[in-house]
């Protein structure tokens, strides 16, 4: 039976704080948590409560138990606001919070509140040396959720629902008009719109083989010498060769 | 805090000089003031927002009942503060009294009172409302909750709480009389009282109870009761309720009836979209009909949203922010003239569709099931549809899925959704040992109904196992001393995701080895061996209706012999050597609407119609199947030296390529009968037959009544037949049926739908018979059987249940009925 079996036995709480301290120095970080799991609320507005909570968010962030450490950072910073450690506790709970945000194709509630909890950051702290990291995640986030909208309208277009997809797509561009997935979103836009048309009725081809022509204009305009503009190119020819039969 | 300085004008700014905390019980000064913020030695200016907020934290602790800062002195710009508070008691211990001891606890968890609860006024008279409440819905009108506190002296600031419940005897009716009614009966009225009954002898569905509200609710089902027969006047003049001796109660009721009325007139105004005549149409109510109010209003809106109402008529095509009002406009003499107004407000169109809370599955395996999509007219139905479906997916709970209504925009026409899904356990795990026929029995199996195939050699996926893109995978692995079996299948919903074609394919293989019961030896060079796969394309169809799917199967199953002496009824090899092959396509048909839960629907139908067959090879094959015994290359000696037919022979010729075809038509209807009480009403037939008489109807692939109907040795081919009520499988032949059917009618009421286990009880009765030949078939030959069960579906397992059948007729072969039988069901699925 081992010493450190014994404390968490114990019922003396100082015996469990020293060890507590002295496992998180050592860096063994699981041990650590497990006896501050036992005092924390012992010492929640004590002088000690300080440091030890501070501990027990750190021990968990070393863990990477991002949830657990993105919650007690906060907790920290809320019962602490005057604390020396409140900045980096503050960058480290938002930090815990942007890396539990799930993949693009999940949920993004853990997206979204990291976003605001960086930018809550990043408006508190704007001389921080952590600023430029922060606006990195923040980016990143950012580029995640584009990431997520950009797909989704682009599957109504693998899945044949044009109209689906010209609309998603619609809203994309109109929402994030600085997206880095802009030129995607107009080139599959363009596709949809392309789709639609060759398989519309005839009284209907005309109008929606414009409105293709319309986006291409800007794809081309924006991005000249993009990625898609071979396809594109291939995709007008057929167009125009389509719209010869209006213009007669 | 530059700010600060213009915004408070009468705010003065001052050194905090000291901060004495006074009123404390429990909790340490020092404590108290690291929960303010405030040190000595800041500025602090007052008044201000700095007190205000550390006010507002030590609030928001819900520790203390009262906070007051007081000035205590001020030199020159020191300030010295005093913060007065008043700690809350804290619950210590609680006990309840009159209650049955072994409810007692749980009666404290439902009233939510924990120890650790501060003690507030609040918290009392919440806790003696809950329960008055909670025993006057059981009946007991008469209850009385008196909370005591008591100090306790073992913790500082703490109390003990001792609740006293004096339920009193459960108040029943004894009678309801009713006066002043002439054109309805006393039992038409009691009948409109849903809630509220007289006590009855006999009646064990609604309880007599009196409960207020519900009593409130009856008054008006009285009157909407009149008002469906044309008395729009109709009201309830007076009701008293009156406490006899022996602790029933009488209702008296009195009513006025008034005059019967007639409808004049209807009026459509505001309608643009829909013509007046097609909305006369749907409402279905014409000049000179008697007055019907709660019909009136029905056929205009319904909560249920497949009802054909004028409401549904145009939320279901755009018109989101229409709205439909009734109005009298004129009554004469006995007739009363309507003017329906319509604002049908502008088309909306959907914006933005969202899915939120799925923390497991992917995007793209919700939204192209979404009926939905951007750009399409708001349609309420489509919507409903959806959350039925997406509850079907089996990878999140039937019960919570919602659905928001966001950013409505009538200006524009336009509208957000936002659906929320909750994610539940779709995996299962099969781990166990058992001892069985013999030896011990090992079984692993796997199934993953929401994998994701594409991250199987992604290291980062396995939390614990690579999922979200809804494939279904499973693994199977069974093995004792004398058998093993594996098998493997997999499917993935939308094959290359493009179009909703379901791609599945599965294989197996088993293999069992000869076992002497006597000296228990195992001899691996006497086996038997199955190899299968199985292919599969499933697609849904737009047309008759999109509950239609249509299946195709390709399967191939080889069966080899080599010194195997078992299944000679099916193997009839006298040198127990042999092979036979079984390839055959299947198509199938199946509608399914049925809703919304699939471990428990509560409306609508299943059928499926299939079609298994193999390529008719005596067609072609120039083998005269009658006559095989003649030919020489079929005959042998016998030990007396003359020629025979040597059947093994002949057996393996027949059975080297099956050849048959195979028939299956079943149906359920389920109907919600009352309340969550669902009927399910279904039937079943198949049939087996040969192309070629000669070569006869094959001994594979055969139906076997009776039972469970769990298909746990399906080596054949066979098909285990539920029937109820019998030993199972003995409702046929050795051999097997060619020819059933069966017919059954199931009674469910469900005990809990929790997506962590659901439960239901079931009654049934059921008939059906399998007969040798279609000669001998007869439909109305039946073995009936009734009995009760429970099911139990848990994620983790699946299903487990019990069915007590009595079987009214014999087992053939059986001199006396079959009686009772228990069934124990496992992981059979619906």
């Amino acid at each position: 039976c081992s010493e450190y079996q014994k404390v968490l036995k114990e019922d003396d709480v100082k015996k469990k704080y020293e060890m507590a301290e002295k496992l998180y120095s050592e860096g063994d970080y699981t041990r650590a948590i497990r006896l501050f799991d036992q005092i924390v609320p012992n010492y929640i507005g004590k002088p000690q409560g300080e440091r030890i909570i501070y501990f027990y968010a750190d021990s968990y962030y070393q863990k990477e138990q991002y949830y657990q450490s993105a919650y007690q950072f906060e907790r920290f910073a809320k019962s602490y606001p005057r604390s020396e450690k409140v900045e980096q506790a503050a960058f480290l709970g938002a930090k815990s919070e942007y890396l539990t945000s799930p993949k693009y194709s999940l949920d993004q509630a853990e997206t979204k509140e990291a976003i605001e909890r960086l930018q809550v950051y990043i408006n508190s702290y704007p001389e921080s040396e952590k600023l430029e990291e922060a606006n990195a995640m923040v980016q990143d986030l950012r580029r995640k959720l584009d990431k997520k909208s950009f797909e989704i309208a682009k599957q109504y277009n693998t899945i044949s629902d044009y109209f689906a997809s010209i609309k998603s797509f619609e809203l994309f561009l109109k929402d994030n008009p600085g997206s880095e997935y802009r030129e995607d979103a107009l080139f599959y836009k363009f596709t949809a719109e392309y789709n639609l048309a060759m398989n519309s009725i005839y009284s209907k081809r005309e109008e929606r083989l414009n409105n293709a022509i319309e986006t291409y204009n800007v794809l081309l305009e924006d991005y000249a010498e993009g990625q898609y503009r071979e396809d594109a190119e291939d995709m007008l020819t057929d167009i125009n060769k389509e719209l010869e039969q209006f213009s007669k | 805090a530059q700010a600060q300085d213009v915004d408070f004008d009468k705010g003065k700014t001052y050194t905090l000089g000291g901060l004495e905390v006074t009123g404390l019980k429990s909790f340490n000064e020092q404590t108290v003031i690291t929960f303010t913020g405030l040190r000595v030695g800041q500025e602090i200016t007052i008044p201000g927002e700095q007190l205000s907020e550390v006010i507002n934290r030590l609030w928001d602790l819900r520790l203390f009942s009262d906070i007051n800062f007081y000035q205590t002195g001020v030199e020159g710009d020191k300030i010295f503060l005093e913060l007065e508070i008043v700690e809350l008691p804290t619950l210590t211990d609680a006990k309840i009294v009159g209650v049955k001891e072994r409810k007692a606890e749980g009666v404290l968890e439902e009233a939510d009172v924990k120890k650790g609860e501060k003690v507030t006024e609040g918290f009392l008279a919440n806790t003696r409302n809950y329960l008055v409440n909670k025993y006057k819905k059981e009946g007991y009108l008469n209850t009385k909750v008196y909370i005591n506190t008591i100090p306790d002296t073992t913790q500082a600031n703490g109390v003990k709480m001792v609740i006293n419940v004096d339920k009193g005897e459960k108040v029943k009716i004894r009678d309801i009389n009713i006066e002043g009614n002439e054109k309805l009966s006393d039992g038409r009225i009691r009948k409109a009282m849903k809630n509220t009954k007289q006590k009855v002898f006999g009646r064990f569905w609604k309880k007599s109870k009196f409960i207020p509200e519900d009593y409130q609710e009856d008054l008006k089902s009285i009157v909407n009761k009149y008002k469906e027969s044309g008395y729009r006047d109709a009201r309830v003049l007076s009701d008293s309720i009156i406490y006899n001796d022996d602790n029933s109660i009488s209702i008296d009721l009195e009513v006025e009836e008034g005059n019967r009325y007639y409808f004049g007139k209807i009026d459509f105004v505001g309608n643009a979209a829909y013509t007046d005549e097609y909305l006369q149409n749907l409402l279905g109510i014409d000049e000179g009909d008697v007055y019907n109010g709660v019909l009136l209003a029905e056929q205009i809106s319904d909560p249920n949203p497949d009802a054909n109402t004028i409401e549904n008529l145009y939320q279901n095509t755009g018109y989101l922010f229409s709205s439909i009002n009734t109005v009298e406009v004129a009554a004469v003499n006995d007739t009363i003239d309507f003017e329906i107004r319509v604002n049908e407000g502008k088309q909306a169109y959907l914006n933005r569709v969202e899915v939120v809370g799925n923390d497991k599955t992917n995007d793209h395996v919700i939204y192209r099931e979404l009926r939905t999509r951007p750009g399409q007219l708001y349609s309420k139905d489509r919507v409903v549809r959806t959350i039925r479906e997406i509850g079907q997916m089996g990878f999140f709970d039937p019960e919570t899925i919602d659905i928001q209504v966001l950013n409505p925009n009538p200006q524009n026409g336009t509208v957000d959704l936002q659906y929320g899904v909750q994610e539940k356990g779709s995996s299962q795990i099969e781990l166990q040992g058992g001892y069985g026929g013999g030896g011990f029995i090992g079984t692993l199996g796997l199934s993953f109904s929401n994998f994701a195939i594409k991250d199987l050699f992604n290291k980062e996926a396995y939390k614990p196992i690579p999922m979200g893109d809804g494939q279904r995978l499973s693994l199977r692995l069974q093995a004792s001393r004398f058998f093993q079996t594996y098998s493997f299948s997999f499917s993935e919903p939308w094959m290359g995701g493009k179009k909703p074609v379901q791609f599945s394919v599965s294989l197996s293989r088993t293999l069992q080895f000869q076992f002497n019961p006597l000296t228990r030896d195992v001899d691996r060079d006497q086996r038997f061996v199955i190899n299968g796969i199985t292919l599969g394309l499933a697609k849904r169809l737009r047309w008759p209706d999109d509950s239609f799917q249509l299946s195709h199967a390709l399967s191939y199953q080889s069966y080899e012999l080599q010194n195997y002496f078992g299944f000679q009824s099916i193997f009839p090899f006298p040198d127990g050597n042999g092979t036979s092959n079984n390839l055959a396509y299947t198509v199938a048909l199946t509608r399914n609407n049925t809703s919304v839960n699939p471990i428990f629907p509560m409306r609508g139908s299943l059928f499926n119609l299939s079609l298994k067959f193999t390529p008719p090879y005596s067609l072609f094959n120039n083998v005269d199947y009658a006559n095989l015994g003649d030919d020489p290359e079929f005959q042998t000696l016998n030990p007396q030296g003359e020629v025979v037919p040597d059947e093994g022979k002949i057996s393996q010729e027949k059975l080297r390529w099956l050849e048959f075809y195979k028939v299956k038509f079943t149906g359920a209807w389920y109907t919600n009968i009352v309340d969550d009480l669902v009927l399910k009403s279904g039937f079943e037939f198949g049939f087996l037959g040969a192309y070629n008489q000669d070569r006869g109807v094959i001994p594979f692939e055969r139906f076997f009544l009776g039972g469970d109907g769990l298909g746990n040795f399906t080596l054949d081919g066979r098909e285990n037949i539920q029937l109820r009520g019998y030993p199972n499988q003995q409702l046929s032949s050795n051999v097997g049926s060619t020819i059933y059917n069966k017919f059954s009618l199931e009674l469910r009421y469900p005990i809990t739908l929790k997506p962590s286990a659901s439960i239901y009880a079931l009654s049934f009765a059921e008939g059906g018979a399998g007969f040798d030949g279609y000669e001998e078939y007869n439909p109305f030959e039946l073995k009936r059987s009734a009995g009760l069960g429970v099911r139990i579906f848990m994620p983790a397992f699946g299903l487990l249940g019990i069915d007590f059948g009595y079987g009214f007729d014999r087992v053939p072969g059986a001199t006396e009925i079959s009686g009772w039988q228990t069934h124990f069901i496992i992981g059979q699925q619906f």
